[in-house]
């Protein structure tokens, strides 16, 4: 630097000399030996964060900090964790429970177990195990057993066209026991198989009388198919999330309420802008055929909360069919918040022909997040059945009921 | 909210847990126990390589298989093997590249090992090829820190419990770590090595995880590898009453601090901090992985830090 200085007191003549002996100087100066100062690999796409529009007040940075660290790293650290935030719809916003898990084998076999209570009661125990590298990773066996105690659901009946005055509550509690085999071809694509047995127990009063033969244990089993790019699961910025399953409910008790369920999923994720934009879309439908026995009102696919008709109360739709409709647009607004500007559309029906995009949600809300976790949000919805706030803990186009391994009842 | 209040006070004490407050009455070190190490060439160390030299270094273009992923602490990172059966521990960046330790890492351990602390061999790589299952891909880099049988871990050791409590070395060390506005100084961030040299075996106490460092020392997330925050946290406050050293440290490991530190021991260690030459601290950065400009700025206040670490001169002089 100092030569780079005196070298404003020499000629023209000189000056072109001077720069490029300076340049000389700086790059052996500079430059490191040896074998670590190899030419080093061409960092990663997508490695730094997308800075917001505005700067950050630090408060907010070290919120994102302490989630990041101590929410951020999904099932890979061993020994005591909490369970946090992941219950469904109608738990609240809050749930939480001590877990523990441990990985052995160099990564070839996880065991884990936690428990976890909701603001609104909920309960919530499961234990797992995974053997996830046979054949070179290509195949992952696992078993999981899931009891949820959930005391009080809301219920507005079935059918597109349910009053929201209609709202009774039912009470439910269930086992299920499921085993899994997951084929990987590759790393974004999988085949999954699962067959599990399920135990429902209806509690308090429900929505009419409740005939015991209306919690039949059923084994339910289930065929899906996977595509995922995602560039993170719990903070999508990029990427796709393609999915089809196939599943059989089978009634083990009478046979009258064995039905089919059949399902395709397709999310996208368009980074604009640096990231600094990101486009998220979003499509789901649901069927039972209607020729298939009947599907108790738990189980029937519902609509509305806070991860789908966002102006619509928790499971405000129940019905054979659904099909669901979203786009949200974030923009960041600062490195760990991002304005989302959010539309939903969608409906139930007994029949998959007759599903449309009449019930709809548009909102604003902001997504408090790191680069891989969405740890909190707050969402206005207004749609016909007026206003709703929302705060979680989860990103609402996180589709955490994808990676739920067994059957939690009533589906979200 | 009693419920959310009690979950967030129990994820913060669950993760910030202090030490025991250090006492004078250990044995003393046994033949061959050291933590540091008088240099006698701190002039001509190399502090981009560091004290393991370049034959250690991890070959930026090899091909890395993974063996596991790393399933503690809260940085990311996996044991990987190289295409010789070398295997390394890797300390990998948070997605984001929002305060990584393992740059920090890299360049703190090349600064402690030049006045003479052991340390173990550290290398920092911004990218590397790993293989999976699945097959190459380029990933994310990090620190990369081989597993040599020459030096094995065979332990942590604990700030209140151990040889040199009291000692020139382990009140500098502490002292340095304050210098650096280190922040997690839990006993499982230090490590007791065996060092085998030939037949001669050692025992050498390092202060091994210093990647927590270069920030700020709040208590609820603090900031690592951070040059505003670093540049604007003070140092020492003064020496109070009774002849101790007050330093701005604000974290949970106060008791390592507070009525222990004399003014003598702030000037030894930066009388240390002082040998090193421009040169080595900017070598120190750049083999953590550095943009210039940064490195600059963090080794200008670290000279700020060692000047007024040299100032207690006087305090010490009266007393």
């Amino acid at each position: 630097m100092t030569l780079i200085v005196k070298n404003r007191f020499l000629g023209d003549r000189w000056r072109s000399a001077a720069v490029i002996t300076n340049l000389v100087l700086i790059f052996l100066c500079a430059a490191p030996t040896g074998a670590a100062a190899q030419e080093t690999l061409p960092v990663p796409d997508g490695y730094n964060e997308p800075q917001g529009f505005i700067g950050e007040p630090d408060a907010i940075t070290r919120v994102a900090i302490f989630a990041d660290r101590h929410l951020g790293k999904g099932d890979l650290n061993n020994g005591l964790y909490w369970d946090f935030g992941k219950m469904v719809p109608g738990a609240g916003w809050l749930a939480i429970g001590p877990g523990y898990r441990q990985w052995f084998g160099k990564d070839t076999m996880l065991v884990d177990g936690s428990v976890a209570y909701s603001w609104n009661h909920y309960k919530t125990a499961q234990a797992r195990m995974l053997l996830p590298k046979f054949a070179k990773s290509r195949l992952a066996l696992g078993t999981q057993v899931r009891w949820v105690d959930f005391g009080e659901i809301d219920y507005f009946g079935v059918g597109p066209d349910t009053l929201e005055s209609a709202r009774t509550t039912f009470g439910i509690e269930a086992t299920h026991a499921v085993a899994h085999a997951t084929l990987r071809p590759t790393r974004w694509f999988d085949i999954d198989a699962e067959i599990g047995l399920l135990s429902p127990t209806l509690k308090d009063a429900g929505p009419g009388p409740v005939a015991a033969a209306d919690h039949p244990n059923f084994m339910p089993s289930q065929v899906a198919l996977k595509i995922d790019t995602r560039n993170f699961r719990e903070h999508p910025t990029s990427g796709v999330l393609l999915r089809a399953s196939a599943a059989h409910f089978e009634d083990r008790d009478t046979g009258a309420f064995t039905h089919r369920r059949y399902e395709g999923e397709a999310a996208g994720f368009v980074p604009m802008f640096g990231e600094r934009v990101v486009l998220g879309l979003h499509g789901l439908m649901m069927t039972t055929p209607i020729e298939d026995g009947r599907v108790p009102f738990y189980l029937l696919p519902s609509l509305g909360g806070a991860n789908s008709l966002r102006s619509y109360a928790d499971y405000r739709f129940h019905d054979r069919s659904l099909l669901l409709a979203t786009a949200e647009l974030r923009l960041a607004v600062m490195t760990h918040v991002d304005l989302a500007l959010f539309a939903d559309a969608g409906n139930v029906a007994p029949r998959m022909e007759d599903l449309d995009l009449d019930k709809q949600s548009f909102g604003a809300g902001l997504r408090f997040h790191t680069r891989r976790l969405t740890f909190a949000r707050v969402d206005v919805a207004n749609g016909a059945e007026g206003w709703r706030f929302l705060f979680r803990l989860t990103d609402p186009l996180a589709f955490s009921r994808v990676d739920r391994r067994a059957t939690v009842v009533p589906i979200p | 909210m009693r419920t959310a209040t009690l979950a967030l006070m129990l994820l913060a004490g669950g993760a910030c847990a202090g030490v025991a407050r250090p006492q004078v009455q250990n044995a003393p070190p046994q033949a061959g126990a050291s933590m540091w190490v008088e240099p006698k060439d701190i002039a001509t160390r190399d502090l981009y390589h560091g004290p393991w030299g370049q034959e250690h270094a991890p070959d930026p273009k090899d091909v890395y298989d993974l063996v596991e992923l790393k399933h503690s602490g809260v940085n990311l990172g996996m044991t990987v093997r190289d295409s010789k059966g070398q295997e390394w521990s890797v300390k990998q960046p948070y997605p984001g590249n929002l305060d990584s330790e393992a740059p920090v890492e890299v360049a703190v351990s090349r600064l402690l090992s030049g006045i003479g602390y052991h340390q173990p061999p550290v290398y920092y790589l911004p990218a590397f090829t790993l293989k999976d299952d699945f097959g190459r891909k380029v990933v994310i880099g990090g620190r990369f820190r081989p597993k040599l049988p020459e030096l094995k871990e065979i332990g942590d050791w604990d700030w209140a419990q151990n040889p040199f409590v009291g000692s020139k070395e382990y009140q500098g060390l502490i002292v340095a770590l304050m210098m650096f506005n280190s922040t997690d100084l839990k006993n499982s961030n230090n490590s007791l090595y065996e060092k085998k040299d030939g037949d001669l075996v050692q025992q050498w106490y390092v202060a091994r995880d210093v990647g927590s460092a270069l920030g700020d020392t709040q208590r609820m997330a603090p900031r690592k590898n951070h040059i505003d925050s670093f540049e604007q946290m003070p140092f020492i406050l003064g020496v109070n009453t009774s002849g101790f050293v007050e330093f701005a440290y604000n974290g949970w490991y106060k008791n390592l601090v507070e009525n222990r530190i004399k003014p003598e021991d702030v000037v030894w260690i930066s009388e240390q901090f002082g040998r090193l030459s421009d040169k080595q601290m900017h070598d120190a950065f750049r083999a953590g992985g550095y943009d210039p400009d940064v490195a600059a700025r963090f080794i200008a206040r670290l000279r700020e830090k060692i000047q007024q670490g040299r100032s207690l001169t006087l305090a010490a002089t009266r007393d």
